[in-house]
């Protein structure tokens, strides 16, 4: 905690000028985060993951010293796609490329016009109070209303060439004006054999009628610790399709939000979690439908390898008085080796009547009548193997239409596979 | 072609197979039938190299090599396939592309040019219309969605693409109605030839009706207790299996 405490007073003393509402805000997270302390065994919604080693290393805040020699090309690009780019935590305007329809605020002015946002009363999570007292990166970015575009919006949050243990609190905030439609793409990427900590705190709000598209991509390097709380509000008659891959990081943590909080809402959350080595992924899924004939579909699959591990809690709540409710939720799981290990916990809770849900985890291996189908057709055991870990990782991408971004998915999960099956 | 001597095998400690011997000459179509359990399928899951078995004594040669140490994907390549009961359902796998993937790995083994995607479906298609099978089925996983039937036909359309020399039919004929069994049991009679052998395994002689075997086997506990023509086959449909056990 002391490290925290000096990186906090240093940021203080850093911007000295700081709107003083902003300051407040700061001071009143930190004290709550150093109240609620980093979570430990004891806390039932974290129970499953070791956050200790978070707390082991020194990591100091990104300054502006930190901005590298820039990359020549932008890594992980998707083709036929608008940019904004941003590395070791500083935005890259002159890199970043944006359509007419989409501007993009600052902090502050996001934070002056929206305050309600950044109120961390109600929330335990000591991750959020610790983003919001450090939140050093990230942008409000709006989508115009009724604007449509057809061309994903690609954000990469690059870490590189780091000389020692960098941490970032990166606050995003994606707006999809009334009757947008768009697709934002939230990626981050490591490149660096140092150590880092990503703290990331992602709002999407998105506005009646539009239709939103948030991919959410979690590369970061091998030695990273990656935690991050998404929140989704839906309003009257909107659609989200939102899709997480991870497949980053050594410790990965992921809470997710779903408020669906005027009627006719439409959710669906894909999630593929992707480990190897000792990587530990958990994932935390709060659906919480409090409108009337709203509709959720959540499939999360992990696939694991070697010794990782992955936690996946979802939670549906389906609220009193509600009416014509669907919400379904999976969690598929393939464990790849005999030492990893997953813990599912689906739940369900239903106060209204006229609901229809499902809910349902399974957890296996490959299937080895599937495996002897393949390699009695003359295809290699290991062939088959990938393409049978392939299909069922490829069912994630089901809701992606744009080609360009389906490809990059789809070779990314691949070249994952080919790496990690080679060593099985 | 095949060439099973004094086969003993089993599964889990527990013995099916009791000294199997069998011949299968290359143009030949063998059929064994026999009850349930009496090791039919064990026959054909030690002839394809399915896991788990264990061959106590005996050999299997196919074209003058033993092939019990070889993998079920070489036996594939060589030439040996197999029609499964129990077609299996893979999620996520296209059934184009995997149906090309094993013509190429077949065509890469043996040295020649793989297909491209536009080759592969001039001839996929010429392969449909043999087994009267819609289009779409291509589009979706491999067996996903696909009925007992359209499983089965999808199998032979497997045989008819793959061309093998050595083609097990395992209960070809469960599942199918009378109108799907005569175009199976066509879609097998022409791609019948003096080089390729056939072992069809079933319960029923109507199969066989369509097929005209050369030799009809009957299994029992593991063992071939008696072999003959198609009259066999008829005799056995008129009075079961009882007057063969000892």
């Amino acid at each position: 905690m002391k490290q925290f405490q000096e990186q906090f007073d240093e940021l203080l003393e850093y911007w000295p000028d700081e709107d003083s509402s902003l300051r407040d805000l700061r001071l009143k997270a930190f004290n709550k985060f150093k109240e609620l302390g980093l979570p430990n065994k004891k806390w039932e919604e974290w129970q499953f993951t070791d956050f200790s080693s978070i707390n082991k290393l020194n990591f100091r805040l990104s300054k502006d010293s930190d901005l590298p020699t820039l990359p020549k090309t932008i890594p992980g690009r998707i083709s036929n796609s608008y940019i904004i780019f941003i590395v070791n935590g500083h935005y890259q305007p002159q890199l970043s490329e944006i359509p007419s329809s989409v501007s993009i605020a600052t902090g502050l002015e996001h934070f002056r016009s929206n305050p309600e946002l950044y109120s961390i009363n109600n929330s335990s999570n000591p991750f959020l109070s610790l983003n919001t007292s450090m939140m050093n990166s990230g942008l409000p970015i709006y989508i115009k209303d009724n604007a449509i575009i057809e061309k994903p919006i690609q954000v990469v949050y690059l870490t590189t060439k780091i000389s020692d243990e960098l941490m970032n609190h990166p606050r995003f905030s994606f707006n999809a004006g009334e009757n947008s439609e768009s697709t934002i793409i939230e990626q981050y990427i490591g490149s660096t054999s140092n150590s880092y900590f990503i703290n990331a705190v992602t709002q999407v709000n998105i506005e009646k009628n539009a239709k939103l598209n948030h991919v959410r991509i979690q590369e970061d390097d091998q030695m990273s610790h990656h935690t991050a709380c998404t929140y989704y509000t839906l309003n009257k008659s909107s659609i989200l399709n939102s899709t997480s891959i991870s497949s980053g990081s050594q410790l990965y943590r992921h809470n997710i939000k779903l408020s669906l909080n005027d009627e006719s809402a439409d959710a669906t959350l894909n999630g593929l979690s992707l480990t190897k080595d000792s990587q530990h992924h958990d994932q935390h899924v709060i659906v919480d439908h409090n409108s009337d004939a709203c509709h959720s579909n959540q499939l999360f699959k992990y696939i694991l390898s070697d010794k990782s591990s992955g936690v996946f809690n979802g939670r549906v709540i389906v609220r009193e008085s509600t009416k014509q409710t669907d919400a379904n939720q999976s969690n598929k799981n393939l464990l790849l080796s005999p030492h990893s290990l997953m813990n599912a916990n689906p739940q369900l809770e239903i106060y209204a009547e006229d609901v229809k849900c499902s809910h349902g985890s399974t957890t296996g291996q490959i299937d080895s009548e599937a495996l002897f189908y393949l390699r009695s057709r003359g295809i290699s055991k290991e062939k088959a193997i990938e393409l049978i870990v392939g299909g069922f990782a490829e069912d994630i991408l089901e809701n992606i239409k744009n080609d360009d971004l389906k490809t990059f998915l789809s070779k990314n999960i691949f070249s994952w596979l080919k790496g990690t099956l080679k060593n099985e | 072609m095949l060439e099973i001597k004094n086969l003993h095998a089993g599964i889990d400690g527990k013995t099916i197979l009791n000294g199997i011997d069998l011949t299968i000459k290359p143009g030949e179509l063998h059929a064994i039938m026999g009850r349930n359990g009496s090791g039919k399928s064990t026959l054909a899951n030690i002839i394809t190299g399915r896991e788990n078995y264990e061959v106590s004594s005996g050999t299997v040669n196919f074209n003058g090599d033993n092939i019990l140490d070889i993998s079920p994907e070489n036996r594939a390549l060589n030439g040996i396939f197999m029609s499964f009961q129990y077609p299996v359902v893979i999620p996520g796998v296209n059934n184009t592309y995997f149906l090309r993937a094993a013509l190429n790995s077949k065509l890469k083994h043996h040295g020649l040019k793989e297909v491209n995607a536009a080759d592969f479906m001039r001839l996929i298609r010429e392969k449909l219309k043999l087994v009267e099978m819609d289009e779409k089925y291509l589009s979706r996983a491999v067996n996903d969605g696909f009925s007992g039937g359209e499983k089965k036909r999808n199998e032979i359309l497997q045989m008819l693409t793959l061309e093998p020399q050595l083609s097990i039919l395992d209960e070809t004929d469960s599942g199918l109605d009378i109108d799907a069994l005569k175009i199976v049991a066509e879609g097998v009679n022409n791609f019948r030839n003096k080089e390729r052998s056939f072992l069809a395994i079933t319960h029923y002689q109507r199969l066989l009706d369509y097929m005209k075997p050369d030799y009809v086997h009957v299994l029992i506990n593991g063992k071939i207790v008696k072999s003959g023509d198609m009259t066999l086959a008829h005799e056995l449909e008129e009075k079961g299996y009882s007057w063969l056990e000892a």
